[in-house]
């Protein structure tokens, strides 16, 4: 497993993949810092960096399907797929290994956006306890993400499309929650209630508050277990069906 | 030793191999032969354990793939038709990649690299990117990826696909040399190679194993009848009569016509090559029937291939060649006229 998650670590960080992905999104969350500073005289709301967090997810959707596009479908591109499955590793392995890397990747990210709290501390104050629980709850819904993400790239060998099914999918899941408040779902509670159960967003306002609630730590693992179990089927499924 | 035992592989209703069993002993070379499209790739899959099985099984060193995969896959090297190497890594990361898949032990890794990399002269490029290798180097540091960790069994697909005539000697020449303390199973269209390198081949077609044996017995198998090719100038139909009548000659399959009265005729001749070839030509010269060239053709591999791939081979009486060939003097003649 360990030689997995080191080999895709480098082919982030020996290429500079790793660094344009989080260049994008400090730009993002830069864009989103200045933003919040610049209307703070006419905002309703206080700028608090959960705001912010909330508002970089939008555009978070668009970059964690590049960060993960490769994961898979580049094994399956240059059969580099028949390497794996023939050494002396099982399915779980690589697929934990490769999770990690993403992960870790992920991790330098948040960790790099780390400037603008410290930052703040600096010239002003910063609520820790809100910003650990936003830092906690961005995290888990990002690996989420990465999950999924990881899911759709072993589906094809064109990382391309792996990256747009993964922002479509990602996009639903932002989503479905607003999806669940319309009037035509609000009809019927059961689907509403469905719908619901599934949106992260709300999940991830209770962290924002500084919540920390078991239920949606739960929610998150869960769902990341569900699509790595999935994606290891999904694996096992097509060495069955074709050669 | 490598058991294989019934395996049968389908994708969805269409059967890419049927059936099969062999096994591969300790330090024995096994070629696999077949046309394109004949399984071979598939059964090399199922052998290291990357496609599972629909039916059957392959035990490696006493462990079941389906059932042991990580323990059976310790044994085997695998080197797939296409290289699987990363394009974007350097040639020791790549390998230093490939022995940590592998569970080398850390302090062997540097000098199991170096080994492989100097046994297949790929030190040079070691700090290239692959992607900027040539497709012989490419193939070079695949194959040593297979070799890394020294497994008891190597699995290659067309290992010399790509490569030049010295490179391909060379490659050669490991194989060879890999018998020592190991077994090859590899598989090849070349049948030159195979007959140079293998100790058995197994002969395979549309998923159906055609032969198994060492390329001797091959030999022999259609060695009963040697080819004869005997090129004359004169009467076709005399010829043809004579050739008939002397003794040990089987049957003449094919006449050809090479201009204005040259024919050349090949014969089948069963028994002593030399003498039936001494017969014939004293036969023709009394009828006064001139030879421009004979020859004997020894069948080789090559023969034998062929044979058992197209098991309908194409016979056909004396009478229809003359038609044959009439019809194809007519249909020149109305070319000419043209």
């Amino acid at each position: 497993m360990f030689s997995v998650y080191k080999k895709d670590l480098q082919s982030f960080f020996y290429t500079p993949f790793a660094y344009v992905v989080t260049a994008l999104f400090l730009f993002m969350f830069t864009y989103m810092f200045n933003s919040g500073l610049g209307t703070l005289d006419q905002a309703t709301f206080s700028f608090t960096f959960p705001d912010i967090f909330y508002n970089v997810i939008i555009f978070f959707i668009f970059l964690i399907p590049i960060l993960t596009m490769r994961t898979f479908a580049d094994e399956r591109k240059f059969g580099t797929e028949v390497l794996l499955m023939t050494s002396p590793v099982n399915v779980v392995q690589i697929i934990l290994g490769k999770y990690l890397a993403n992960i870790t990747v992920f991790i330098f990210m948040l960790a790099s956006a780390m400037f603008f709290p410290i930052f703040t501390a600096i010239k002003g104050e910063v609520v820790v306890s809100q910003l650990t629980c936003a830092y906690l709850g961005f995290f888990l819904w990002g690996a989420m993400y990465i999950a999924i993400g990881q899911l759709i790239s072993c589906f094809t060998e064109n990382s391309i499309i792996a990256a747009i099914f993964g922002e479509i999918v990602m996009f639903v899941f932002l989503f479905i929650d607003n999806f669940a408040m319309t009037d035509f779902i609000a009809q019927y509670p059961a689907i509403q209630a469905a719908l619901y159960a599934f949106a992260a967003q709300p999940r991830f306002a209770y962290f924002s508050q500084g919540f920390i609630r078991l239920s949606d730590i739960v929610f998150f693992l869960s769902a990341i277990i569900v699509c790595l179990v999935w994606n290891y089927i999904a694996i096992e499924k097509r060495r069955w069906n074709r050669g | 030793m490598i058991t294989i035992e019934n395996l049968t592989k389908y994708y969805g209703k269409n059967r890419a191999v049927n059936n099969i069993s062999f096994t591969i002993n300790d330090n024995e070379i096994l070629g696999f032969l077949g046309p394109n499209g004949a399984g071979k790739s598939t059964t090399m899959n199922m052998i290291a354990g990357y496609l599972p099985m629909t039916a059957g099984k392959v035990t490696i060193c006493g462990s079941d793939i389906s059932k042991e995969p990580v323990k059976a896959k310790r044994n085997i090297g695998y080197l797939p038709e296409i290289p699987p190497v990363y394009p974007d890594m350097r040639v020791r990361e790549y390998l230093s990649f490939c022995a940590g898949l592998k569970r080398i032990p850390m302090t062997k890794k540097s000098s199991e690299i170096t080994r492989v990399m100097q046994l297949l002269k790929i030190t040079d490029v070691k700090d290239k990117l692959i992607k900027n290798l040539s497709k012989g180097y490419k193939q070079r540091v695949g194959f040593a990826q297979a070799l890394l960790g020294d497994p008891k069994f190597l699995i290659l697909d067309e290992p010399t696909v790509g490569l030049d005539p010295k490179q391909v000697t060379e490659v050669r020449n490991i194989i060879t040399d890999l018998k020592k303390d190991h077994s090859v199973i590899f598989s090849s269209h070349i049948l030159s190679e195979v007959s140079a390198v293998c100790d058995r081949v197994v002969i395979i077609n549309k998923g159906d194993i055609k032969a198994i044996d060492t390329i001797e017995n091959l030999e022999k198998q259609t060695g009963g009848s040697l080819t004869l090719h005997v090129k004359i100038k004169g009467s076709r139909t005399t010829a043809a009569n004579i050739i008939e009548m002397v003794k040990g000659v089987e049957e003449i399959v094919k006449i050809e016509a090479e201009g204005n009265d040259f024919y050349e005729f090949i014969v089948h001749i069963a028994g002593d090559g030399d003498a039936v070839r001494s017969d014939i030509m004293s036969e023709l010269l009394k009828n006064s029937i001139h030879i421009t060239e004979i020859y004997t053709e020894k069948p080789d591999l090559e023969s034998v291939f062929v044979q058992l791939i197209n098991s309908k081979t194409s016979k056909s009486g004396i009478e229809e060649l003359y038609e044959e060939i009439k019809a194809e003097t007519a249909d020149n003649a109305e070319k000419e006229e043209e």
